[in-house]
């Protein structure tokens, strides 16, 4: 396939989408060459998403007897068959600092905060609360700043609104993933309509601004000074915790700022997208979950961001999965204490959700992006950070990695990584691959080998 | 409505009683010490914990003689903490009975409670609070006159000591100041569209050109200072002015002039957060009395989730909310205002968890009946009965035994009640079994199951969150109950099964006895005399040997037995709502007084708010001390 049909070949399925647009990097970075054996365009930015699932797995149905390519699909992988070859089932992953380590019961809690920190997070109700940086927030805030947006955090549940979470750990631990500071959970959004007006609300406008528009920037412009500064008055009174708070909200201003200072200087990106808006949050728990990863692909293929979050259901959900026949909670079934009928039910609620990530690597993967798809250019994460949801230990955890992370990842594969390796090492690795090199994270203690078949 | 003459009269009772007349009992024995947790050290900590070792630089043999709680509190909750959670001793050392855990807590429980509150004073200290979602909604709607809602779009609170308003716990993460922003906007464009609302907001206008700034620096200084709670400052005049006249010199118009204003000041953290001063070096032991202003905003944040009003600004402004009296007054009057409706929706939503109700989804092959009119419902019952205990200013022992409820058709209908059509709410009284809101359908459907009832989950809610004497977690590696499998015997048998494992029993022998009393409500709330082929058995016996058969007699018992604990739930719930920050050993004081002014003013609800908003927690603030 020659350069020049594949990318009207591009645009016309961008139409298609929904998406139709002309982004500056495709034209001046498009390759003089093309890549035949890997599938991925040097140069293409990369994309990256971790995808959370609550309470562990079955894991009897979801690791593959065989390693190595070609691997089989259990129960509950099964419905991966269409993307098989784009992802790799790694096991043997282990998340220590989800373990309780001296701090008691409230594994659930910590299974969500440990998940991309990698940080025991400290065990508290209310006050203080602290786990760590997490590996989408280390990638945000060192190449952030080159998307309109530096990261997304979606989910599906909008946390508990009363009542305690999980022995005595803040609901903040249960109900987020993604940690810009040791102290600063980033609430997720849950509203895919909310999702869809942030991401593409205010449309930049192409041609000549006029005087009132220049005016309106200005008065913009105006209040983020007044209340920055109103923001550093207060910090030089307060305490410490409440300076932290404020650093939060200066953080936000900054945001917005970089925001309007990025569509003064970068070159126009036209997008128009006549995706149909969606409306408001749908009952339909597949529908919402799926919604909400057409978010994730609309807006890395507009380049809207390159990083996203999404929980599909907040640590120890008890959500109820009649719509497959599981009329039961799904946390009270994951204390099966090994009775086969609870298992059976089990089983199906995983691979449900499974199913959902399949649409969304079948999504990334029908997407051209230079002169592969987009799943060729991404690194998408799916797992929990408990591997049995009634043992809830945390070695050997369920994760599958996806996406060729631009021609970095050989995938196809079923591979085991040795006993109480770091589920960090992983992360360490996809940061190199991201473009965002850093020498450890959480508990990391090396590369994560083997990404590569050949090492 | 509420009688305000009877409201006063109950308030001027509760100042004529002497504040902080009560001591902590001296339950602590000199030989509980020497007699119980002696040995306990001594047998299963000191070899670790000793001066010779200390592990984490704790040494435990120094307390020989008395656990010098007023210095070592922080030391002691720890050890009970862990020894409750068997996170010590550690599990490969030999371990403590289960009957030794719970008598070492408890001689250690009543060593803290002879803290000494006299000695000295610590109020604690509040981290900085954004407003919440609640506390937006209803603090725009008051400043501007508009209810908008737009809170509803922003990502939701986060929980931390079972309520959404913890100052910790509250962050503001990038898409939110985002919202604020659009938020502050949307609302400066819908205030200059609205002629009420533009007259409330801008109610001065020129009546010459030389007023114009005059006029338009008083429009913006009483606007700000209300949506920031206090005087503005001169310094932020001339800058919101500066803004003004900025916008003035770009050839904006009248309208965006205002607006751009407006924005500003709905997104200054002055506005968002509710601002603190800390104690300053001139304050003496770093605590310092909370200015009128900042009093006023506890006040009304606490009882109505929004904005002080006018008359409390005033009152603050002439300096009057100093007075304890006065608050307690301006306390009554706020109870019987509308809008302490923010306590209802807030406070009872998340105490009694009724926000719950509207995300449960009961197994609809076993429950077809259950449909959302009823769910409405459920939730509207407890809400309105709230509401009553504080329109009626009546005995809060009355959430465990009160002989009334609030149905309307489709309710009464699930409670087999007769006679009681359309939607209106009214007051009936209870029958078959029924007594106080743990017989409420909502709370039994959530303490249960989607498909079926859990009498641990409700035995266990009971005592977090009515009695105050949460359970301890299980000890490890213990299998979980296996409930529901027919085959294993009804839930009654398996659960005494169970129970045949002492180190289960200790905790479970009370939770499972409350759990049973409600057996015959099923997951929705409904009554029942069979759970599948078995017969249902609600009969039990609580520790201390008082039996009774189904929930009436259990309530009964709990109402009377249990008055002082359901007291210092609900004091400490209300208190932990009150301030915003979780609660640490010395609140113990403020606990104990609010309990005794509980006990001696007929358990009404005004006396704990009362306790409440005279207390040096509510009215103090600490400097940050090293942990």
């Amino acid at each position: 396939m020659s350069i020049e049909t594949s990318r009207i070949s591009r645009r016309t399925i961008l139409r298609g989408l929904g998406v139709s647009m002309a982004l500056p990097w495709m034209e001046s970075l498009a390759p003089r060459v093309s890549a035949a054996s890997i599938s991925a365009t040097p140069g293409m930015p990369r994309r990256m998403a971790f995808m959370f699932v609550p309470n562990g797995v079955h894991l009897p149905d979801w690791t593959p007897k065989n390693l190595g390519y070609g691997y089989d699909l259990p129960h509950i992988l099964a419905p991966l068959a269409p993307v098989q070859d784009d992802l790799t089932v790694i096991s043997g992953l282990t998340h220590d600092k989800g373990r309780a380590n001296g701090d008691g019961p409230g594994d659930h809690a910590r299974s969500a905060s440990v998940f991309l920190t990698g940080a025991q997070p400290r065990k508290t109700e209310g006050s203080d609360i602290r786990s760590g940086v997490s590996v989408d927030q280390v990638a945000a805030q060192a190449a952030g700043h080159a998307t309109r947006f530096a990261s997304l955090e979606l989910g599906c549940e909008p946390g508990r609104s009363a009542g305690g979470c999980d022995s005595g750990y803040s609901c903040a631990y249960s109900s987020n993933m993604s940690w810009s500071s040791e102290a600063t959970p980033l609430g997720k959004e849950t509203n895919p309509q909310l999702v869809f007006e942030r991401l593409f609300g205010d449309k930049p406008t192409a041609g000549v601004r006029d005087q009132n528009a220049i005016r309106r920037e200005a008065l913009r412009k105006s209040v983020l000074d007044y209340i920055a500064e109103d923001a550093r008055k207060l910090q030089s009174q307060l305490g410490t915790s409440d300076r932290q708070k404020l650093d939060e909200y200066l953080g936000g201003v900054r945001d917005v700022e970089r925001r309007i200072e990025r569509s003064d200087s970068e070159p126009k990106v036209s997008v128009d997208v006549d995706y149909p808006v969606p409306k408001g949050t749908p009952s339909d728990y597949a529908e919402h979950i799926r919604l909400m990863c057409d978010m994730m692909v609309l807006a890395f293929q507009t380049d809207r961001t390159r990083i996203a979050t999404f929980m599909l259901a907040d640590a120890g959900s008890n959500r109820s999965y009649r719509h497959i026949n599981v009329p039961d909670g799904h946390h009270d079934l994951s204390h099966h204490g090994g009775n086969a009928a609870k298992h059976a039910k089990i089983r199906e609620i995983n691979r449900f959700h499974v199913a959902q990530l399949s649409y969304f690597l079948q999504r990334l993967k029908a997407t051209p992006d230079g002169d592969g798809s987009l799943l060729d250019n991404s690194m998408i994460v799916y797992g929990s950070g408990l591997s049995d949801g009634d043992r809830h230990n945390n070695e050997n955890l369920p994760i599958l990695l996806a996406g060729r992370g631009g021609g970095t990842i050989d995938q196809g594969r079923h591979i085991r990584v040795a006993d109480e390796t770091p589920m960090c090492n992983l992360f360490l690795s996809m940061l190199d691959r991201f473009g965002t090199p850093v020498d450890f994270v959480g508990d990391s203690t090396g590369r994560l080998q083997g990404l590569r078949a050949t090492t | 409505m509420i009688k305000s003459t009877f409201l006063a009269l109950s308030a001027a009772a509760i100042i004529l009683s002497p504040i902080g007349s009560v001591i902590a009992e001296d339950l602590a024995a000199p030989n509980q010490f020497t007699g119980t947790i002696v040995p306990f050290l001594q047998q299963h900590c000191v070899g670790c914990h000793g001066a010779d070792s200390a592990e984490g630089e704790v040494a435990l043999d120094r307390f020989t003689t008395s656990a010098n709680v007023q210095k070592d509190y922080e030391l002691w909750e720890k050890i009970i903490r862990l020894v409750n959670e068997h996170q010590m001793p550690p599990a490969d050392e030999p371990q403590p009975s289960p009957e030794e855990v719970i008598a070492v807590s408890a001689a250690i429980e009543a060593e803290l409670a002879a803290f000494d509150c006299s000695s000295e004073r610590h109020p604690g200290r509040v981290t900085i609070r954004r407003l919440n979602k609640a506390e937006y909604n209803n603090t725009v709607r008051d400043l501007v006159g508009l209810d908008l809602n737009l809170a509803e779009d922003f990502p939701s609170d986060d929980v931390g000591n079972g309520f959404d308003n913890m100052g910790d716990v509250l962050s503001i993460p990038p898409v939110l100041l985002e919202k604020y922003l659009s938020a502050a906007m949307t609302i400066a464009q819908r205030v200059y569209e609205d002629k009420d609302a533009r007259r409330r907001v801008i109610p001065h206008s020129p009546s010459s050109d030389e007023e114009r700034v005059d006029v338009a620096r008083r429009n913006v200084r009483e606007f700000a200072s209300r949506a920031y709670r206090r005087p503005l400052t001169s310094g932020e005049e001339d800058r919101l002015f500066a803004i003004m006249f900025a916008a003035w010199s770009q050839d904006a118009d009248e309208a965006e002039i205002y607006q751009t204003v407006i924005s500003a000041i709905l997104s200054s953290p002055n506005f968002l957060f509710r601002v603190e001063q800390d104690p300053g070096p001139n304050d003496d032991d770093g605590i310092r009395e909370l200015n009128d202003f900042e009093l006023a905003s506890r006040m009304s944040y606490f009882l109505w989730s929004t904005m002080p009003d006018e008359r409390l600004m005033e009152l603050a402004s002439k300096g009057a909310l100093q007075d304890p009296a006065l608050r307690v007054q301006e306390a009554m009057r706020m109870l019987a205002d509308p809008k302490a409706r923010g306590l209802v929706d807030n406070f009872a939503g998340q105490w009694l968890q009724l926000r719950d109700v509207s995300r449960l989804q009961p197994d609809p092959q076993k429950f077809p009946d259950f449909d959302d009119d009823l769910r409405t419902a459920m939730r509207q019952e407890t809400e309105t009965f709230f509401e009553t205990m504080i329109r009626e200013d009546r005995s809060v022992l009355e959430f465990l035994n009160a002989d009334f409820t609030y149905v309307n058709e489709r309710l009464a209908r699930h409670y087999n009640m007769t006679d009681v059509t359309g939607d209106e709410f009214r007051r009936v009284e209870l029958t078959q079994g029924r007594r106080g809101v743990l017989t409420h359908a909502s709370i039994l459907m959530l303490t249960s199951n989607p498909t079926r009832t859990s009498p641990v989950k409700r035995g266990k809610w009971i005592l977090e969150n009515m009695l105050a004497e949460p359970p301890p977690p299980p000890p490890p590696n213990v299998p979980l109950l296996e409930e529901g499998a027919e085959t294993l015997g009804s839930l009654r048998e398996q659960m005494e099964q169970h129970r045949a494992n002492p180190s289960c029993a200790v905790c479970h022998t009370t939770m499972d006895a409350l759990g049973f009393g409600l057996e015959r409500f099923d997951a929705i709330g409904a009554l029942r005399d069979r759970d599948g082929r078995y017969e249902i058995d609600a009969s039990g016996e609580l520790p201390g040997g008082r039996k009774f058969d189904g929930a009436a007699q259990l309530m009964d018992i709990l109402g009377e037995e249990k008055k002082r604990q359901f007291s210092e739930c609900i004091s400490k719930k209300l208190l932990t709502y009150a301030l915003g920050r979780g609660l640490v050993s010395y609140d113990r004081c403020t606990i104990n007084d609010a309990v005794s002014r509980l006990a001696s003013n007929d358990y009404r609800f005004s006396s704990l708010v009362a306790a409440i908003v005279t207390s040096d927690p509510f009215t103090m603030r600490e400097v940050m001390r090293d942990p």
